[in-house]
C-alpha cells in the first residue's frame, strides 16, 4: 500500500474506532472513487454498514470480497469483525482457512484459522491445524493447542461416550511426544495432569507430582494442586494427603480448610478403621492449633466439632459431654463474629437434655446487647435457638412472642450503631432480618397478609436506618411483590444496582411471572425495559467471552480454557435469559400491534432457543435464610403462587404455547427461513428427545412440565392447544407455498434496500399468483370446547378471586385472560383478509370466530370494570387504616413513629391500586384496538 | 476457617453476597476474565465450608527490570466474614506467588488516602506508602474528605528478590506524582 493511500484510510480507522460508522461510509465511498478494486477500503466499508445495522448492502460487499479469497492481514481483520457481526462464524473460519492454503507459511494466518475455529467450537478442525501448524513451524505451544482441542472436543456434549477416550489418549499421546517437558510451564503441567487423570492413569500422574518441581508447582499454584488433591485421592493415597496436611498445618502454619479436611479425611476415611488413638491424634492436633491461634483463626476449634461429629457418626465418641462443650467454646470465643452461626450450623443435630441445656446456655447470651460484641452474640444466639426450633414449638403464638422480642432487641441496640457513617451497615440490621423470616412464618401460619404489610414496615424502617443493607432490600422486594406492590418492587431492585453478569442471577428477583404486573398494555413499559436492560448482559457474553477463550490459548493458560467455554455456555443458555425472554414477549404483544413482522422476528427468535440445554444462574441462596431447621426456606416461602420457581418445564411449555401461535400466524415455514436467514444456526443438540419433527414435539404437553404452572395457568395452556390444534388445518392449507414467500420478501427487500435479495432463485409460479393451492379445503370443524368455554371459566375465576385478599390471583387471572386473547389474536391474524377467506372458502370458520372474539371482548371489559372497582377500594381510607391498624396491633407500643407507618400504608396501598388500575386500563386499550373484527 | 481455592470464571455466578456490598464494584465480565487470561495463579477465592463464597483477590504481575511486581487489583471480603482474617490470608497467597513463581521485587497496591482502616491493615502486613497519587480516583474537587479523598497511596512491601528493601522509601508520603506518572 503507498504511502498516501495508508494516510486516507487512516482517518476510516478512527471513525469506526469511535462508533462514527456513517464517516465511515462516507470515507470509503469517496476513497473507492479512486480505487475502486482496493479490498480494503471495501472491507472497511462493510464493516461499516454492518455497524450501522445495513445488513444487506455490507452481505452484497462481504459475499463479493470472500469470493476474491483474500489474504491480505488487515482485510481478513475488517471482515473477521463484519462476520461476527453477523453470525456468520462459519464463513468466518472457511475465510481464514482459504487464505491459510494460499499462504502456507503465514504462521499469522495459521493462527488465526486456528482461532476461527475456536470461536467455532470446531475442535476437530481446531486439532489438524494445530498438527499442521507444529510440523511447520515446530513450535512446541502448537502441540499443547492440539492436545487442548483434543480434550475440548472429548467434552463436547455431541461427542459419542467411546470417542471420549480416544480423544484423551490422542492428547496424551501428544502431550508425551513434546520434547521439552511439561513441568516447565504450570498451564501445561496442569495440561498433563487432566489427561492423566482422565485416562486414570494415576501412577504416571503420581511420578511427575512426586517429582521435585511437580512440588514446587504444586505449592504455588492453586490450580495445580487442586487437581493433585484429586489424583491422591482417586489413587488412594487419603492417609498420605493426611499426613501432608499435617505437615502444612504444623510446619507452614496452613489454615486453609482443605488441609484440615484431609486430616479429618485420613482419621475416618483412611484404609484403616478409626480408632480411639487415630482419633486422639486428630484432636491433639487440632486442640494444639486452637491454641496457638486463639481468637485469630477460628480453623482449628472448628475441626474439632467436626471431628466430634464424624467421631457420633462412627459411633465412637466416647464422651456425650462433648459436642456441647465444644459447642459451647466456640460459641464463647467466636461468638462475637457474624459467621458463628453459618460455622455451627451443621452441628446442631442433638436432641434431648444436650439440647436443652445448649439451649438454656444460649438464652443466657441472647438478652444482652449492650454492645457490638455483645450484640452479635445476641444475634448468633437467636438465629441458632431459632434453627433449632421443632414443629411444636412454631405456633401463632410462639412466633409472635419471638417477634416482639426479636423487634425489642432491634429497636434498644440500634443507638450503638448511630454514629457509624451511612456507608455502613448496622450491626442491629440481622434483628430486623430475624423479624423480617418470623413476620413471613406468622403469614405462612395464619396466611393473613398483615404480617407482610408489618414486614414491609419493619423492612423499611430497618432500610433507613441501614441504607445499603441488601438483605433487607431483597426481602422487601419479595414482600411488595407478595403485596402486590410492583413499582415497590423496581424500586428496590434498581436501589440494589445490579450490574452487568448480576443480571443473569438477580433479575428473577424482579422479573420471575414479570407480565403479572406489567402494564405494557396501557403504555407503561417499566418492566419491558427492565427485561431489555437485563439482557444485556448476554448479548456482552457472545462479543466478548470468545476473545478471551482465545486470549488464554496465546497466553497458554490452558486451565482457563475449559472454564471460560463453560462458563460462556452457561451464560449464552440460561435459563434465566429465556424465561425473561417469554416474560418480555408476554409483555410486548399486549403493546404492540400484532403484525406479520412481530409474528415472525419472534417466532425465529424462539425457535432458536427451544432446543438449548439450559443452566439455572438464578442466585437464591443470597436471601439470608433464619427458619427453623425442618422449615421451607425463606427464598420458597416468598415466591409467588406458594409454587418453585418457575423452572425447566415451565419454559418448555410456555416456548410450545408461542412457538405454536407464532408458527401457525407465520407465511416463514423451514425452507424459506433456510433461504433467509443469515448466521449460524444453533448447533443440534445431542438429546434424543430434541431431535424428531418440531412440529410434533410442540404438541407434546408433558405433565411434569405442567406441575411447574399455576392452575389458571395451566387453563390457558389448555386454551392455548385446543386453539392451536383446531387452527393447524387451515393455516397449513392457506399458507402461501415458500415460493411465493420468498418472492415477496426479494420483493420487499429490493424496495427498501435497492439489492436483490442474495442467493435466491425465485421459480417461476405456475398460473395464478395468489398461492392458492389445488386441493380443497378441509372441512370447517366447529370451535372445541376448551376455546369456547374458556373465557366464561376465566370470568367465573375472577369473579371468585376479586374480593380475595391477595392481589396475585386477581392480577394474575386478569393478565392469563388478556393473554388468551392475544394468542386468538394471533391465531386469528391470516384470517382477516376478505380475498384469504373468499379464495380459500372459510367463511363459515371466520364466522365461528366473531361470537368467541365477542365474548372474549365482554370477559375482558367486565375483568376491567372488576379492576377499576377494586383499586378504588384499594386506594379508600379503610385500607390505609386497617394496613395502619394491622401494625399497632401486632407491634403496638414499638418505638416505630406513626407517621412512618403511614407513610408506608400510603406508598404501598397507592402502588396496589396503580396497578390494578392500570392493568384494567391495559385491557380496556386491547379491547379498543382489536374491537373490529 | 475457609477454603482457599483458584478464582474460576464460573465464580461470577456465585459472588453477589460478595459483590452486592457498596464497597465492591461489579465490572463487566471482560474485566475478570482478562485477569484469569493471564494471571490465574495470583486470583483466588476464600469460600466457606457451606460453598458460599467469602471473598476474593484479583492480581497481577508488570513492570519492568527492578519495577517487576505484584500488583493487587482487587481485594475483598464479604461484609459478614469481616475481621477473620481473611484479607492477610489471600495477600500472603499473592505475595508468595509474586515471590515465588513471578520473581518479583514487591507487590503493591493502591488505596485511597481517607481509607485509615485498610492503610493501617496494610501496614500490618508490612506494607509502607511509596508515593502518593495526585487524582487517581478522579478528580472530585474539593469536597467533604478534601484532596485525601481523590488521591491515592501507592503502597508497596518487598519482596524475597529486594533484600536490601530498595523497592520501598521511609518518605513515601511525601512524594507526590500525578495519575498520568503511574501505570
Amino acid at each position: 500500500m503507498s504511502q498516501a493511500l495508508e494516510r486516507q484510510i487512516k482517518p476510516i480507522y478512527d471513525s469506526l474506532d469511535t462508533g462514527s460508522n456513517k464517516s465511515a461510509i462516507v470515507a470509503c465511498n469517496k476513497l473507492l472513487k479512486k480505487y475502486p478494486k482496493n479490498e480494503l477500503i471495501k472491507s472497511l466499508k462493510a464493516l461499516a454498514l454492518v455497524r450501522s445495522q445495513k445488513v444487506e448492502e455490507a452481505l452484497v460487499l462481504c459475499d463479493e470480497l470472500l469470493q476474491a479469497k483474500p489474504t491480505d492481514d488487515p482485510v481478513l481483520t475488517a471482515l473477521m469483525h463484519c462476520l461476527r457481526g453477523l453470525g456468520r462464524h462459519k464463513d468466518m473460519v472457511t475465510m481464514f482457512e482459504d487464505a491459510y492454503k494460499q499462504q502456507p507459511a503465514n504462521e499469522e494466518l495459521g493462527i488465526q484459522t486456528f482461532f476461527a475455529n475456536v470461536r467455532a467450537a470446531n475442535w476437530k478442525s481446531a486439532q489438524l491445524i494445530a498438527t499442521k501448524m507444529h510440523k511447520q513451524f515446530q513450535e512446541d505451544r502448537y502441540i499443547f493447542w492440539n492436545a487442548i482441542s483434543a480434550v475440548l472436543q472429548a467434552r463436547d456434549p455431541a461427542t459419542p461416550p467411546g470417542m471420549q477416550t480416544i480423544l484423551f489418549k490422542l492428547a496424551h499421546r501428544l502431550l508425551e511426544s513434546c520434547t521439552s517437558p511439561t513441568y516447565l510451564i504450570a498451564d501445561r503441567f496442569y495440561l498433563h495432569l487432566f489427561v492423566l487423570r482422565e485416562l486414570q492413569l494415576y501412577d504416571d500422574a503420581h511420578k511427575l507430582l512426586d517429582s521435585e518441581i511437580g512440588t514446587v508447582i504444586c505449592n504455588t499454584n492453586l490450580s495445580c494442586n487442586e487437581i493433585r488433591r484429586d489424583i491422591w485421592k482417586r489413587r488412594g493415597m487419603v492417609a498420605e494427603e493426611g499426613a501432608r496436611g499435617e505437615r502444612r498445618i504444623i510446619e507452614q502454619k496452613d489454615r486453609n480448610w482443605l488441609e484440615f479436611l484431609a486430616v479429618l479425611d485420613a482419621t475416618f476415611e483412611g484404609p484403616e478403621k478409626p480408632t480411639a488413638e487415630s482419633i486422639e491424634h486428630a484432636v491433639h492436633l487440632f486442640t494444639s492449633v486452637a491454641e496457638i491461634d486463639g481468637t485469630k483463626d477460628r480453623t482449628g476449634l472448628l475441626a474439632l466439632l467436626e471431628v466430634e461429629k464424624r467421631a457420633r457418626q462412627s459411633n465412637l465418641s466416647t464422651d456425650p459431654g462433648r459436642l456441647p462443650s465444644l459447642l459451647r467454646d466456640y460459641f464463647g470465643r467466636i461468638g462475637g463474629k457474624a459467621c458463628c452461626f453459618e460455622d455451627l450450623k451443621p452441628y446442631l443435630a442433638f436432641e434431648g437434655n444436650e439440647k436443652s441445656e445448649w439451649a438454656s446456655f444460649l438464652q443466657g447470651v441472647a438478652t444482652t446487647a449492650d454492645t457490638i460484641s455483645n450484640l452479635q452474640r445476641s444475634i448468633n444466639a437467636h438465629k441458632i435457638l431459632r434453627f433449632m426450633l421443632d414443629p411444636s414449638q412454631v405456633t401463632v403464638e410462639s412466633e409472635s412472642t419471638l417477634l416482639s422480642t426479636y423487634v425489642d432487641l432491634y429497636l434498644s441496640a440500634l443507638p450503638l450503631g448511630a454514629d457509624l457513617p451511612s456507608t455502613e451497615l448496622q450491626p442491629a440490621d440481622d434483628f430486623a432480618l430475624l423479624a423480617g423470616n418470623t413476620l413471613v412464618s406468622l403469614w405462612k401460619l395464619t396466611s393473613d397478609a398483615k404480617h407482610l404489610q408489618n414486614a414491609a414496615i419493619l423492612l423499611e424502617f430497618a432500610l433507613g436506618k441501614s441504607k445499603h443493607s441488601f438483605q433487607s432490600r431483597l426481602l422487601l422486594i419479595r414482600v411488595y411483590r407478595l403485596l402486590g406492590a410492583p413499582s415497590l418492587a423496581v424500586d428496590y431492585y434498581r436501589g440494589l444496582q445490579v450490574k452487568q453478569v448480576q443480571h443473569d442471577t438477580l433479575s428473577h428477583f424482579l422479573l420471575s411471572r414479570a407480565s403479572n404486573f406489567s402494564l405494557a398494555a396501557s403504555g407503561d413499559l417499566t418492566f419491558s425495559s427492565e427485561c431489555l436492560e437485563s439482557s444485556q448482559i448476554y448479548l456482552s457474553n457472545t462479543q466478548e467471552t470468545g476473545d478471551f477463550i482465545v486470549r488464554a490459548f496465546t497466553s497458554e493458560k490452558y486451565s482457563q480454557i475449559p472454564e471460560f467455554i463453560e462458563f460462556e455456555d452457561r451464560l449464552e443458555n440460561s435459563l434465566q435469559r429465556d424465561l425473561v425472554k417469554i416474560e418480555h414477549l408476554r409483555m410486548r404483544t399486549t403493546h404492540e400491534v400484532i403484525t406479520s413482522d412481530l409474528i415472525d422476528m419472534e417466532l425465529i427468535e424462539l425457535k432458536f432457543i427451544f432446543d438449548r440445554t439450559h443452566h439455572d444462574n438464578r442466585d437464591f441462596d443470597i436471601l439470608a435464610n433464619y427458619q427453623p431447621h425442618f422449615s421451607k426456606s425463606l427464598n420458597e416461602q416468598t415466591l409467588l403462587f406458594n409454587l418453585p420457581a418457575e423452572g425447566h418445564g415451565w419454559l418448555h411449555v410456555f416456548m410450545q404455547v408461542y412457538i405454536r401461535a407464532l408458527q401457525q400466524g407465520s407465511d416463514l415455514d423451514d425452507t424459506v427461513e433456510e433461504k433467509l436467514l443469515i448466521g449460524d444456526r444453533p448447533k443440534q443438540s445431542p438429546d434424543p428427545e430434541k431431535r424428531g419433527p418440531l412440529k410434533e414435539r410442540l404438541k407434546q404437553v408433558k405433565e411434569e412440565c405442567l406441575t411447574e404452572l399455576t392452575p389458571d395457568e395451566v387453563l390457558l395452556v389448555t386454551y392455548a392447544k385446543a386453539l392451536a390444534d383446531w387452527l393447524e388445518p387451515y393455516h397449513d392449507h392457506v399458507r402461501p407455498p415458500p415460493a411465493v414467500v420468498l418472492a415477496e420478501a426479494a420483493k420487499q427487500t429490493e424496495l427498501k434496500t435497492g439489492f436483490a435479495l442474495r442467493g435466491i432463485e425465485i421459480p417461476p409460479l405456475n398460473g395464478n399468483g395468489n398461492g392458492k393451492k389445488d386441493e380443497e379445503a378441509p372441512a370447517i370443524a366447529d370451535p372445541p370446547q376448551e376455546v369456547v368455554e374458556f373465557f366464561a371459566k376465566i370470568k367465573a375465576r375472577f369473579e371468585v378471586v376479586v374480593d380475595q385478599p391477595s392481589l396475585n390471583d386477581i392480577l394474575q387471572v386478569a393478565t392469563l385472560a388478556q393473554e388468551a386473547f392475544m394468542l386468538f389474536v394471533i391465531e386469528t391474524l391470516r384470517f382477516k383478509s376478505p380475498s384469504v377467506v373468499k379464495i380459500h372458502k372459510l367463511g363459515a370458520l371466520t364466522n365461528s370466530f366473531k361470537p368467541i372474539r365477542a365474548t372474549a371482548l365482554e370477559v375482558l371489559k367486565f375483568i376491567s370494570a372488576g379492576l377499576t372497582t377494586r383499586s378504588e377500594k384499594e386506594g379508600s381510607t379503610e385500607v390505609r387504616t386497617a394496613f395502619i391498624d394491622g401494625f399497632s396491633e401486632s407491634l403496638s407500643n414499638k418505638d416505630i413513629d406513626q407517621e412512618f407507618v403511614q407513610g408506608i400504608a400510603k406508598k404501598t396501598t397507592e402502588s396496589r391500586k396503580k396497578v390494578l388500575e392500570g392493568v384494567g386500563k391495559g385491557l380496556l386499550r386491547v379491547c379498543s384496538n382489536y374491537s373490529t373484527n | 476457617m475457609s477454603v482457599l481455592r483458584p478464582f474460576k470464571a464460573a465464580d461470577m455466578f456465585k459472588f453477589n453476597n460478595v459483590n452486592l456490598d457498596i464497597w465492591t464494584e461489579t465490572y463487566g465480565i471482560g474485566f475478570y476474565l482478562s485477569y484469569l487470561a493471564r494471571w490465574p495463579d495470583l486470583c483466588c477465592v476464600q469460600e466457606a465450608p457451606s460453598g458460599r463464597m467469602m471473598g476474593y483477590v484479583l492480581g497481577k504481575a508488570e513492570g519492568t527490570s527492578h519495577e517487576w511486581h505484584g500488583h493487587v487489583t482487587a481485594l475483598t471480603v464479604a461484609p459478614e466474614y469481616r475481621r477473620l482474617g481473611l484479607a492477610r490470608k489471600m495477600m500472603n497467597l499473592l505475595e508468595m506467588v509474586s515471590d515465588e513463581s513471578y520473581k518479583g521485587f514487591f507487590v503493591d497496591l493502591y488505596v485511597r488516602c481517607t481509607n485509615s482502616l485498610a492503610i493501617s491493615m496494610y501496614e500490618s502486613f508490612g506494607y509502607s506508602v511509596y508515593r502518593r497519587v495526585r487524582e487517581y480516583y478522579g478528580s472530585l474537587g474539593i469536597g467533604k474528605g478534601g484532596r485525601d479523598e481523590e488521591d491515592a497511596f501507592d503502597m508497596r512491601k518487598p519482596l524475597s528478590r529486594d533484600p536490601n528493601r530498595r523497592s520501598v522509601r521511609l518518605n513515601g508520603r511525601e512524594m507526590i506524582v500525578s495519575a498520568h506518572d503511574v501505570p
